[in-house]
């Protein structure tokens, strides 16, 4: 048995010198790390658009249905006076957006930590958490080009005008965005503790439809039966969406924005600091 | 040379110097003692083949070595750098083939090693050209452009095994590299490993085959639940294991257990185990063959088969490789 017949041919692999040539390169930069290795996580979007227009589904499916809907039964008696359903529910659906957006970055940590890169990542001598940042700006990125596609829907598709003007609307989606990163780090947190598919997406349905209805979203607090009024005051998407729609309205008072921002960077905070916890977790 | 300094610049020239080093390294996952005072020591530019079943712990201590895990207690060093202490300097000269190939499924196999090249600090340009030159060392140029994760078994290890050179590394881990390869391929993965060598590379792999190890290893050292319970060249441990050997296989009918028991009261010390149900019988003299003949028939047993063997790997395996399981429901064996 420890008499191996192999015939030795001429072979077409003869891998180079290995160990001749001394280490040429040198390490590279955190800065290197993070933009290559959000280039990687960007990819997917330009390689396989069917990922940007899964993320869309459900955004788009609540803005079409949604308004066709109420704008039917009339509104609801808290409803803000002259606001189009359409006006109220865009800011949300674009909160909607950044969470669902948010979620995949966690989804793609686990897809990465699964499929064999990350066990290649510690092998080389890079500074682990820049996969984790190169997540979160992928999310960002992902986030904001899901976020224009939803506006050019809205506005060319159902006449969409900015009530408060188109400053305050950028104002508006750039609060969003933020919204975006900072709940990316607490998913991407949950995906570095999980690391499975399952739990990761469990995760997602669990707590993305609760938040989402239970919230400002899509009426009124006032207008919500009593005790899905309690949750969706504790809610902090509430606040987020609260403060996003009041610019998008052109609303004026900077109070709205305060509690969303805090909130925000908090969660950003905390998330990114249990993302780099779970993360150096031995495989 | 402790093994445990940074080398000399010019390391390059030293003969004997040690790459791969543990000394006493037992690692624990909670209640499982996964490896237990391990030592090994391997020169430049040999082959340590890590011999053992599942579970034996190759794959802990490669990732301890690889400073991936953090050990329990003892020391280890890589190219002089230690694994607690200097993981970055390790990771700088090492290249690591997992047991699971680690290459990035979205990305095609050229953008996996051009991904790794820049995290390693090449230019665009050196990037390009060093995974042109492995995608054409590989043979794996009419695949470069497609996605990983469309490759076969045997393509996917050959781009993981390219993805661990992109850096020319000194030293290389390779965690059971053809397990579940064609023969073809694994052929073609030998003389790859055999290739690296010859230019001077530190190999230290692991494997479950022991043809693997003869072909392969400078020394192999023998690992189970933990522990290494043998180490040596090949023919050290043939040595060791020292016998000649009797295989016997039995007729359906006979009892196994029996067989064994009249070995026993022979003084010879059968073992057990074989796929085949085979018992194999470490002997002194070929004479002995017929002593064999003669307990068998004592208790009515004839062999359906006989061979005789000088030793193989395959015997050092089996004799000092402890693995309860596969000797039930025989009762327990001699101690080897
Ligand atoms: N992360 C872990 N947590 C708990 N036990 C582990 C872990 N990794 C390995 N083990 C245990 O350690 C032992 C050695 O495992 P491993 O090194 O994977 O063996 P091999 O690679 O030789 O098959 C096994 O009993 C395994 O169950
Ligand atoms: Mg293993």
């Amino acid at each position: 048995m420890s008499t191996t017949t192999t015939t030795r041919t001429a072979d077409p692999i003869d891998p180079a010198p290995a160990a001749a040539t001394p280490p040429v390169w040198h390490g590279s930069s955190v800065l290197l790390q993070i933009r290559v290795l959000t280039g990687r996580s960007l990819r997917a979007l330009v390689t396989d658009p069917g990922v940007v227009l899964f993320g869309l589904l459900q955004p788009v499916v609540i803005l079409v249905v949604l308004t066709q809907v109420f704008s039917k039964m009339g509104q609801p008696p808290h409803f803000p006076a002259g606001v189009t359903y359409l006006d109220f529910v865009l800011p949300a659906v674009l909160i909607d957006n950044a969470v669902q957006s948010a979620v995949q970055s966690g989804v793609g940590l686990v897809d990465d930590l699964k499929n064999g890169i990350v066990a290649r990542l510690r092998s080389l001598p890079i500074v682990p958490s820049s996969l984790l940042i190169a997540r979160s700006l992928a999310n960002l990125v992902r986030s904001a080009v899901q976020a224009v596609i939803l506006l050019a829907l809205a506005i060319g598709v159902l006449g969409y005008s900015p009530r408060g003007g188109a400053t305050e609307l950028a104002a508006s989606v750039g609060l969003t965005l933020f919204i975006s990163w900072s709940l990316g780090w607490a998913f991407i947190a949950a995906g570095a503790w999980l690391r499975r598919a399952e739990p990761m997406q469990n995760l997602a349905v669990i707590a993305i439809l609760p938040l989402m209805f239970a919230s400002s979203a899509y009426i009124p607090v006032a207008d919500l039966p009593a005790w899905l009024a309690a949750v969706a005051k504790v809610n902090p998407l509430t606040y987020a969406i609260d403060a996003t729609r009041a610019l998008a309205l052109g609303i004026p008072g900077v109070d709205a924005a305060v509690p969303a921002l805090l909130f925000g960077g908090a969660i950003a905070v905390v998330g990114a600091t249990f993302a780099v916890l779970g993360f150096r977790r031995p495989m | 040379m402790t093994g445990l300094a940074a080398p000399p610049p010019d390391s390059r020239a030293t003969t004997g110097e040690i790459m791969i080093e543990a000394q006493d390294v037992s690692k624990v996952f909670g209640s499982v003692r996964a490896l237990d005072s391990v030592n090994i020591s391997v020169p430049r530019g040999t082959v340590l083949a890590l011999l053992g079943h599942n579970g034996a712990g190759k794959t802990t201590l490669v990732g301890v070595l690889t400073a991936a895990l953090p050990l329990t207690s003892g020391r280890a060093a890589v190219a002089g750098f230690d694994v607690a202490r200097q993981p970055q300097e390790i990771r700088r000269r090492i290249g690591l083939t997992g047991q699971f190939a680690s290459v990035d499924g979205q990305l095609s196999g050229r953008d996996n090693l051009l991904l790794i090249a820049r995290l390693l600090g090449a230019g665009r340009r050196a990037a390009q050209a060093r995974a042109d030159e492995l995608l054409e060392l590989f043979a794996l140029g009419e695949v470069a452009t497609r996605r990983a994760r469309t490759y076969s078994g045997g393509l996917r290890r050959r781009l993981d095994l390219a993805a661990s050179l992109v850096g020319r590394p000194e030293v290389i881990f390779l965690d059971e590299p053809t397990t579940g390869l064609d023969p073809s391929s694994r052929l073609n993965l030998w003389e790859i490993v055999e290739n690296l060598v010859a230019d001077g590379t530190t190999v230290l792999l692991t494997t479950q085959y022991l043809d693997e190890a003869d072909r392969l290893a400078d020394s192999i050292a023998v690992l189970s639940a933990g522990s290494v319970i043998a180490s040596g060249t090949a023919a050290e441990l043939k040595a060791k294991v020292g016998q000649r050997t009797v295989t016997v296989t039995l007729d359906g009918q006979d009892d196994p257990a029996a067989a064994v028991e009249a070995l026993r009261r022979a003084s010879m010390e059968p073992v057990t185990g074989l796929d085949n149900g085979a018992i194999i019988i470490p002997i002194g003299a070929s004479k002995e063959i017929a002593a064999v003949i003669r307990a068998l028939d004592r208790v009515g047993i004839e062999a359906a088969e006989l061979s005789f063997g000088e030793p193989s790997l395959d015997d050092v395996y089996l004799t000092l490789a402890e693995q309860p399981s596969l000797l039930a429901p025989l009762s327990e064996r001699p101690s080897a």
